[in-house]
């Protein structure tokens, strides 16, 4: 038995787990079995699963290891949502669930399905080793251990958090960019290059950037959000994203990549209206030729179809701008000397 | 496949460190990582206090001699003093150099690596991260390993070596991702598996893999295991999950306290109190807990860790992860409330017989970090030195192995051999009358030797325990696999960790039940005190004629005498 009896008086629920199944050996596609089984309070969804596969159905497959939150092996779906099966508590879940007395449990999404609740991660990991998530100490190998970097605790505190991500690829599973382009670099991996990139001891700061500002690269990040909301370890994934590209700007100019341009339209627009002039930002970012190749086409179709009201020929600048312009200019100030205190 | 210079088993702290080691001695050798986990998931990631380094830091008047001599006296002498030199003298070397190689450490006022307080040790000598300390430790590891270009074979189970004569010809092992059983012919092997706590399942705190691959098929293979009976209990297992919470919890000021709200550590352990050595902490809440001082709940009795005076931002800043697991699996917020905790099996001392080089009695096989024994915990171990101990030696196994590498040549393994171990690990998919669940012997096991080979151990419980296991093994034979597809078979996996689990349980049991004399964390009831003319030495367990053979071992003894040990 591995169900506890353990505070007993607060009664049992009957859950029916509904889990995804694939064995690529015999099935032509997936399907989902159901596992009704009592759970008491306090029962993880990863306890669950293990009872099920002890006890009802041995051939459930899935991946756990140390079962305390901190191997990030049993990344899973549970209910649509990316998390880790050990630190779910399945009444938590219940208490959510739109339909009551079931838990769905799928595999990770964006990765190569394995088998079951199994994905492929060598993706991810060869997305570590393409955008060299890894410090390139400056100092030289030979003359490692003699004596330590001087790191002030501000240093450490600006990677600390980006340190605790056990690659558990939730917010890879979680990512709108990856389901639509799996070549995508993957938030975990942005977080990685982040806690690289501020690191005083790395010395490839500059090939890191280069290969990142490439396509599929940390431009393609559209603000969603949700590799942040599902993180594990509550990373604020996103801070680490505009940090880089902050950096990128700050590195490489404003004319390096359409993502730099992009960002930095934005930037004019909203000093100068207060909000963004639509119609023309594909050509600040993707220049004239593109958008007529690729943007036109769509966007007249578009508006034929009335999906789209046809761009206004002025924009105005929304009210009290002035005040507002102030505002931006000492936010920006505000950002430009904290990003001077990082440096130092 | 072409065959390789060094295969090493394992992907955590020691295996990683072996393969950078072992690439950079000799960058023309042909090494690989097998691991049945992605490395990053390896147990290395749990340890979250630290790791010592006399670098002095924090404490100016801090020595290597000083941790030489904690580390003896914690080992209750049963350590090997030359062993111990190597690891304390390495030790801060090779914390800075992971320093150097981007381990994000926390930092002390004068921006140089943070120490503190740990069980056992006379000053701050441990190095931590937080308490995600293995954790990042790991990471650094692999990135490492990654950026060299180091050739891992991920989810690959390792089940036996194949051997001719005394010699290894390599390593047979099977592709979860095909449920192929592949060979893996080798001029050298290093065992880096990790621990074999796990058998005492629901009472350990360890990951549900550490169950003893590599101790497992070294004993298979003949090789000898050193001092198994030296079985560690943390203090502070979470009271339902086993689970830890680190010793850090203690070095920042945690309290232990009764049912009565006393801090009991005032009885056994007057100086030090909740920072005494394991062994000694671990005795003293099971004693509480026997005379009735424990608190009373459905999942057992349990005694109180009391981090509630530190204030909320000390454990938000320092102990992030305790409050986070306590929360989660117990449902307390350390903060508000003192955790329930109990004793929990956490570490091996014992393990594969090494010598300092990290060789075992088999050419060309070598094994390091807590699969193999050096011996330098002795029979007990001080917080602070696992992770030292994975670094140092899995290290010396990687340049030992590449300089030796020459010396061996790679057997072959044969397609007859290879089928099989094909034919015996899939035996258990035919369907028989009468069988056996995994879960319930595994189940059973773990109650056994909480219950038997515990920390109170005594002969009448010892012979029950051998009984126990002898029982099981037996029903083991008829033990069922359900799943019989070739595709990442994880009840096959679970199966055949059982298997290396009642292997190893049975040398425990037997080192255990030799043993007449009470010795870190090795306590018989029936034989209270160290007995240094009849037992100061190691105990050997080998497997001849498929039965537990036991031998012994001198102690190597340096600078310190024996002395009796008081905290």
């Amino acid at each position: 038995m591995t169900l506890p009896t353990d505070q007993h008086t607060e009664g049992k629920k009957n859950v029916t787990f509904r889990v995804f199944r694939f064995n690529p050996q015999v099935d032509s596609k997936p399907y989902f079995d159901d596992y009704t089984i009592p759970v008491e309070r306090g029962i993880t969804v990863l306890r669950s699963l293990n009872y099920i596969k002890e006890h009802i159905d041995g051939s459930v497959s899935f991946r756990a290891f140390c079962q305390a939150g901190i191997c990030g092996s049993c990344s899973m779906r549970v209910n649509g949502l990316s998390q880790l099966a050990c630190t779910t508590q399945v009444w938590d879940v219940l208490a959510k669930s739109r339909e009551p007395g079931i838990i769905k449990v799928e595999p990770l999404r964006n990765l190569p399905l394995i088998k079951d609740l199994i994905v492929d991660m060598d993706p991810l990991v060869g997305k570590m080793v393409h955008y060299s998530n890894w410090i390139d100490s400056t100092m030289p190998e030979a003359q490692m251990g003699k004596k330590e970097f001087l790191i002030s605790e501000e240093e450490f505190l600006r990677y600390d958090k980006a340190t605790d991500c056990i690659l558990c690829a939730s917010c890879v599973s979680e990512c709108s960019i990856l389901r639509a382009n799996k070549e995508y670099v993957s938030p975990a991996v942005l977080l990685k290059s982040y806690r690289m990139s501020v690191d005083s001891r790395d010395s490839m700061h500059e090939q890191r950037m280069a290969e990142l500002v490439k396509d599929h690269g940390v431009w393609d990040c559209t603000h969603c959000y949700r590799c942040q909301e599902s993180c594990v370890k509550s990373i604020p994934i996103m801070d680490a994203i505009h940090g880089l590209r902050e950096d990128a700007i700050e590195s490489r100019g404003k004319n390096d990549t359409s993502g730099s341009k992009h960002a930095e339209a934005f930037m004019t627009d909203i000093e100068k209206k207060g909000k963004l002039i639509e119609a023309t930002l594909p050509i600040r970012t993707n220049g004239v030729v593109w958008t007529l190749q690729n943007l036109l086409p769509m966007a007249m179709k578009m508006i034929m179809k009335r999906r789209t009201p046809l761009p206004p020929p002025l924009v105005k600048s929304v009210k009290g701008i002035k005040i507002f312009r102030t505002m931006f200019r000492e936010m920006t100030e505000h950002v430009k000397q904290d990003q001077k205190s990082h440096k130092k | 496949m072409k065959p390789f210079d060094i295969v090493i088993v394992g992907g955590g702290g020691a295996g990683l460190y072996a393969a950078m080691e072992a690439m950079k001695t000799n960058p023309a050798l042909n090494i690989a990582v097998l691991s049945k986990v992605y490395p990053n998931r390896s147990h290395t990631s749990a340890a979250q206090g630290g790791a010592n380094a006399a670098l002095g830091n924090k404490a100016k008047d801090d020595t290597v001699e000083m941790h030489i001599f904690d580390t003896i006296k914690g080992s209750d002498y049963l350590a090997d003093q030359d062993a111990v030199d190597v690891l304390c003298s390495e030790a801060p070397k090779i914390i800075r150099e992971l320093e150097n190689m981007g381990t994000p450490w926390s930092r002390l006022e004068d921006n140089t690596i943070a120490q503190r307080p740990f069980g056992g040790a006379g000053r701050p000598r441990c190095c931590y991260c937080s308490d995600k300390t293995g954790h990042t430790i790991l990471q650094t590891l692999y990135e490492q390993c990654l950026r060299k270009g180091v050739i891992f074979f991920n989810e690959y189970f390792a089940l036996n070596l194949s051997v001719s004569g005394s010699c290894s010809n390599g390593l047979i092992a099977m592709n979860m991702k095909t449920g192929k059983v592949e060979a893996f012919p080798a001029k050298t092997v290093i065992l880096a598996t990790g621990g074999y706590a796990k058998m005492y399942w629901n009472r350990s705190s360890n990951a549900a893999g550490n169950t003893g691959d590599g101790q497992a098929i070294a004993y298979r293979a003949g090789i000898p295991m050193k001092d198994m009976e030296f079985v560690q209990f943390h203090p502070t297992g979470l009271r339902k999950s086993g689970l830890l919470v680190t010793e850090g919890a203690r070095g920042e000021g945690g309290y232990l306290l009764n049912k009565d709200g006393e801090r009991f550590m005032a009885r056994y352990a007057p100086e030090k109190m909740e920072l005494g050595p394991r062994d000694l902490v671990s005795r003293s809440l099971e004693t509480e807990i026997l005379q009735g001082r424990g608190f009373d709940s459905p999942a057992g009795k349990y005694l109180h860790l009391d981090l509630t005076h530190l204030g909320a931002d000390l454990i938000k800043s320092r102990l992030p992860q305790i409050r986070e697991m306590s929360m989660n699996f117990e449902g307390v917020d350390p903060i508000e409330e003192p955790i329930p905790v109990r004793p929990t099996a956490h570490y091996s001392m014992g393990g594969i017989d090494t010598d300092n080089q990290t060789r075992t009695i088999m050419d060309g096989v070598y094994a390091a970090g807590e699969c193999g024994c050096v011996s330098v915990h002795g029979a007990n171990r001080l917080g602070g030195n696992s992770l030292l101990d994975i670094l140092v030696f899995g290290r010396i196994a990687g340049r030992t192995a590449a300089e030796e590498a020459g010396k061996f040549r790679p057997g072959t393994i044969s397609e007859a051999e290879l089928n099989e171990q094909l034919q015996e690990v899939r035996g258990g998919m035919q369907a028989s009358g009468r069988y056996e669940r995994y879960g319930e012997l595994r189940e059973e096991l773990g109650q056994t030797l909480a219950l038997n080979v515990g920390i109170f151990r005594e002969s009448s419980l010892l012979q029950k325990g051998i009984e126990d296991i002898a029982e099981l093994k037996e029903r083991f034979k008829k033990v069922r696999i359900f799943d019989t597809s070739d595709v990442f078979n994880t009840n096959l996996m679970q199966v055949l960790e059982l298997k290396n689990m009642l292997d190893l349980a049975e040398t425990v049991a037997a080192g255990a039940f030799a043993r007449e004399e009470s010795r870190g964390s090795h306590t018989r009831i029936d034989f209270p005190v160290r007995d240094d003319a009849k037992w100061h030495k190691h105990t050997l367990t080998t497997l001849v004629n498929g039965k537990v053979t036991l031998g012994e071992k001198p102690v190597t003894m340096g600078r310190y005498e024996l002395q009796e040990r008081t905290y």
